[in-house]
């Protein structure tokens, strides 16, 4: 009897020291989403349940192409940065120069720079009268970079945006495979490309997925660069939520956000699946 | 023993940036022989290996295996087998792909692939353990089956860098004495890196004791631990006792060559200082005027002696080198 009181007292415990973070969580995350999750079933004349809003969005040609173009974004983002942070992993990994150890110290700094910053900045000189062109005009030729206000430039800051973190996660990565695994492949007879494509990228592949749902997810939702620098028709999701919210239709933006929500949502599971299945090699065995 | 050459390394230097390294190194190894090389870490003895491997280039010097340079060639040329110290194993692949790896690169067909792996697997005592993930088996079968890949290339020399250091004492014995006999039975030649001065007695045909990246002596592990070239080599095998009689030059007396007499009229007379009874023999450490000398005495000697007693010392065999 007194062990069950006990175990009683200590749950009562647990659970009041997790109130007031439950309590905080419940109030501005989970209300929220459950109201905005409501409201995009709702028609906001009526009041009736409808689908109308969702109907739209996958329907109407104009509204569907933000989706899509949304979507094609976040995953040529995703490729770009993966490629060239996997490339630069590898050298910042395997090459022991000083040009490697600095970028190595280095290539985490644009991360401290507020994103609206690096925007700006890269905006003046990338812009068509900007720093590359007045350097060009030097010389006589009116070159144009043609990089704003178009999907170009809303992918190149993406990747800028991401290259550091997906580094930083492939680097951990590959700092986890032992050179003598490297080297026994080379000494059995591996050229580097094989040693590349059978031992470093299946030993690295669960980190790069990680790598791409993260930049995926923030992507998808992104608003800052679009905004600034994006075009005006397709609009990636997050702008196309703010115009649709600045118009007041509340009902109609509360249905983009859940879009939002389902495509992380999607992400979200690709991670916890990678991140949670064991594949027998990863398990810790007794030695 | 066959008496070709099959390793020669000429003259071989091989400096880092911050000027540590090996130089001017010249070995031979014959057919069929494991040469240990041995030394406390630091010494170069990995560098060594690492440059028969392919792994570090350098700097001068050749290295020639059946009388063919191999220095410009990069490690999958290499005629040679490395095994690593740990971590040898592809973690991401079974067993049977571990072994299987490197014979598909060679377009072995597949059932002869089978066949090699099967025998391979039973030279080293793993018959069954084809599906086995690394992380599935304890240090001591890892290092078997890194053993039988590197074995299934059908090396000129096999070279093992430290592969038993992180395996405990009793698998490490164990591991040294199937190492030899795989050696023997299939005449191959090995290198064999060690820190340990017990395994590469244990081991070799032939020793190369090193110390700060040169040769101080090449021999068999009987010519190294009764005729040391120099004082290093004598303090680094075995125990050893060292005392300067005369200003300058140090006698050196391994303990098992003293004889313990009561009373004085010795070599070197002194006080016992303490008996320590160590299984089938027993050390005594003897208070002299020229330091403490251990000697090592049979179970039964020993009894006749209590601490503080005066006795006398009789060297056997001695050997001195000067400063």
């Amino acid at each position: 009897m007194g062990q069950a009181k006990e175990t009683w007292k200590k749950t009562l415990l647990i659970v009041a020291m997790l109130a007031p973070a439950l309590l905080i969580t419940i109030g501005i995350v989970i209300y929220p989403i459950i109201n905005t999750v409501i409201n995009s079933f709702v028609d906001a004349e009526t009041g009736a349940p409808t689908l109308r809003y969702y109907t739209y969005l996958f329907t109407d040609e104009l509204a569907r192409d933000h989706i899509v173009y949304t979507l094609w974004i976040a995953v040529l983002t995703v490729a770009i940065s993966m490629i060239l942070a996997y490339l630069l992993a590898l050298y910042l990994r395997f090459s022991d120069t000083k040009i490697s150890k600095t970028i190595g110290t280095l290539y985490l700094l644009p991360r401290f720079i507020p994103n609206l910053v690096t925007i700006y900045a890269v905006m003046t000189i990338v812009r068509d009268s900007g720093l590359i062109n007045r350097i060009f005009m030097a010389f006589g030729v009116n070159f144009k970079p043609g990089l704003l206000f178009n999907s170009k430039g809303v992918i190149m800051m993406n990747v800028i945006f991401n290259i550091p973190f997906a580094t930083m996660i492939i680097v951990a990565a590959l700092s986890g495979i032992s050179e003598s695994i490297v080297e026994s492949a080379r000494d059995v007879g591996a050229s580097r490309f094989r040693v590349f494509f059978q031992m470093i990228l299946p030993l690295s592949f669960k980190d790069v997925m990680i790598a791409m749902v993260f930049i995926f997810m923030s992507n998808i939702s992104s608003f800052t660069t679009p905004y600034l620098i994006g075009r005006n028709h397709p609009l990636l999701l997050g702008v196309y939520l703010r115009k649709t919210f600045a118009n007041r239709e509340y009902n109609l933006a509360a249905a983009i956000s859940v879009v939002i929500f389902l495509f992380s949502a999607v992400s979200a599971f690709v991670y916890l699946y990678t991140n949670l299945k064991e594949k027998d090699w990863e398990s810790r065995a007794p030695q | 023993m066959d008496e070709t050459i099959k390793l020669e390394i000429r003259n071989m230097t091989k400096l880092y940036k911050n000027g540590d390294g090996v130089k001017n190194i010249n070995l031979k190894v014959r057919k069929g022989e494991l040469m240990t090389l041995l030394g406390p870490s630091g010494c170069g003895k990995t560098t060594i290996l690492r440059t028969i491997g392919g792994f570090l280039q350098c700097n001068a010097g050749e290295i020639l295996i059946d009388g063919k340079n191999i220095v410009a060639m990069p490690p999958e040329k290499r005629p040679t087998a490395m095994v690593f110290q740990s971590y040898n194993l592809w973690p991401h692949m079974t067993v049977y792909d571990n072994l299987a790896f490197g014979l598909k690169l060679r377009k072995i067909p597949k059932p002869e692939i089978a066949e090699r792996i099967a025998d391979a697997l039973k030279l080293v005592k793993m018959e069954g353990m084809e599906k086995k993930y690394p992380n599935q088996m304890s240090g001591g079968q890892q290092q078997r089956v890194a053993i039988a890949r590197s074995l299934l290339l059908k090396p000129e020399v096999l070279l093992l860098d430290e592969p038993f250091s992180a395996l405990d004492a009793k698998i490490r014995m164990q591991m040294r004495e199937e190492l030899r006999k795989i050696q023997t039975d299939l005449d191959i030649t090995v290198v064999f890196v060690t820190h340990d001065q017990e395994e590469a007695m244990a081991l070799s045909d032939v020793t190369v004791v090193m110390n700060k990246g040169s040769v101080e002596q090449i021999g068999s592990p009987y010519e190294i631990y009764h005729h040391p070239a120099s004082r290093y080599v004598a303090d680094f095998i075995g125990e050893m006792n060292f005392i300067e009689a005369k200003l300058g030059v140090h006698t050196a007396i391994r303990p098992e060559n003293i004889t313990v007499r009561k009373g004085p009229g010795g070599d070197l007379d002194g006080t016992v200082r303490n008996i320590m009874m160590l299984g089938h023999y027993t050390e005594m450490i003897v208070d002299t005027e020229l330091g403490l000398i251990k000697a090592f005495l049979s179970g039964g000697e020993a009894e006749e002696f209590v601490r503080g007693e005066a006795v006398s010392l009789y060297f056997s065999e001695t050997k001195e080198f000067s400063e």
